[in-house]
């Protein structure tokens, strides 16, 4: 039935798979939203909606071109930046409601592995170079992920406020870039090359540096000393 | 034996029980083990992206998903440290 609606280069194997795969994504985002439903808690309520960001990247995946790709990146980066807001909003709130009875300094904790004090260096390396050769979201996310692993394995506490400053500053310059980019894409479309670099520098720079912060974060909160 | 069609279905299968067993599952009263559980939900989806051959999406869905797991475990962890009903 749907399956006349899939443009006609699209694989036969692709289309063939198109109406499960929707069917599973539809099941899956059921399965969650009965879940998010019958759930009282708050910090439940917002684990399961990663659950329907999961069957949303299947339904969009059934698609089967690059439009389902470059749909899914930004899918992704939007709902981790949604998912830390909520938490950061759930974690305020329960601290008003309960009150300033309790301390709001988190707790000592000792996470002491070996692996994070030896292989950090080379991993984060490793992840970063890989990441700014892939650019865009995916750089990005990766260039972030060793970012944090470098930020949260390091003994180094107490980064100064002009740092975090700074960091909110590039992620600005490289806001700047991705719309410089785009509006030279319509503007002068002879550049292209130099406007698609601008703007995968820039998403790049961006989400990097975003989770960076990210990892900042949790060191403080996890390698307390 | 390595026909495309036999990894969309286990990890469409993946997917659906995983989402079940987030729901449903056994000890998901805890929120630690229900973050847990979401993972094997991810790695369906995972399964599907690479059915697809969609490289770049499978890499962002790796690295978020990590990311993901951390910022939903500090949060459990800072809630059940200020005395939050987790």
């Amino acid at each position: 039935m749907v399956v006349e609606l899939v443009p006609q280069y699209v694989p036969y194997f692709f289309q063939s798979m198109y109406t499960p795969a929707l069917y599973g994504g539809l099941i899956v985002a059921f399965i969650a939203l009965i879940g998010i439903a019958i759930q009282k808690k708050d910090i439940h309520i917002l684990i399961l909606t990663d659950l329907v960001g999961l069957a949303m990247l299947i339904v969009v995946a059934a698609v089967g071109t690059d439009l389902a790709e470059a749909l899914v990146l930004p899918g992704l980066v939007v709902e981790l930046a949604e998912i830390m807001a909520i938490s950061e909003i759930l974690i305020s709130r329960e601290m008003r409601k309960i009150g300033p009875k309790k301390s709001f300094m988190p707790s000592e904790m000792t996470l002491d592995m070996e692996i994070m004090t030896t292989a950090p260096n080379f991993i984060a390396l490793v992840l970063i170079a890989y990441g700014a050769f892939l650019t865009g979201f995916t750089g990005g996310a990766v260039a972030g992920g060793g970012i944090i692993l470098y930020a949260l394995s390091r003994k180094a506490r107490g980064l100064p406020i002009f740092v975090i400053d700074g960091v909110g500053g590039i992620s600005g310059i490289a806001w700047c870039l991705w719309i410089i980019g785009f509006v030279l894409f319509f503007a002068v479309p002879q550049y292209w090359l130099l406007s698609l670099f601008l703007a995968a520098l820039g998403l790049f720079l961006k989400v990097a540096s975003k989770m960076g912060l990210i990892g900042i974060l949790m060191r403080e909160e996890f390698n307390k000393k | 034996m390595l026909n495309l069609t036999l990894w969309f279905y286990a990890g469409l299968l993946l997917a659906i029980f995983g989402s079940i067993a987030t729901v449903w599952g056994p000890g998901v009263e805890d929120p630690v083990v229900r973050t847990i559980n979401t993972e094997v939900a991810g790695i369906g989806v995972s399964l599907i992206l690479l059915t697809y051959n969609y490289t770049l999406a499978l890499l962002t869905l790796t690295a978020t998903t990590v990311v993901c797991t951390l910022i939903l475990l500090r949060a459990i962890t800072r809630l059940e440290e200020i005395g939050a009903d987790v």
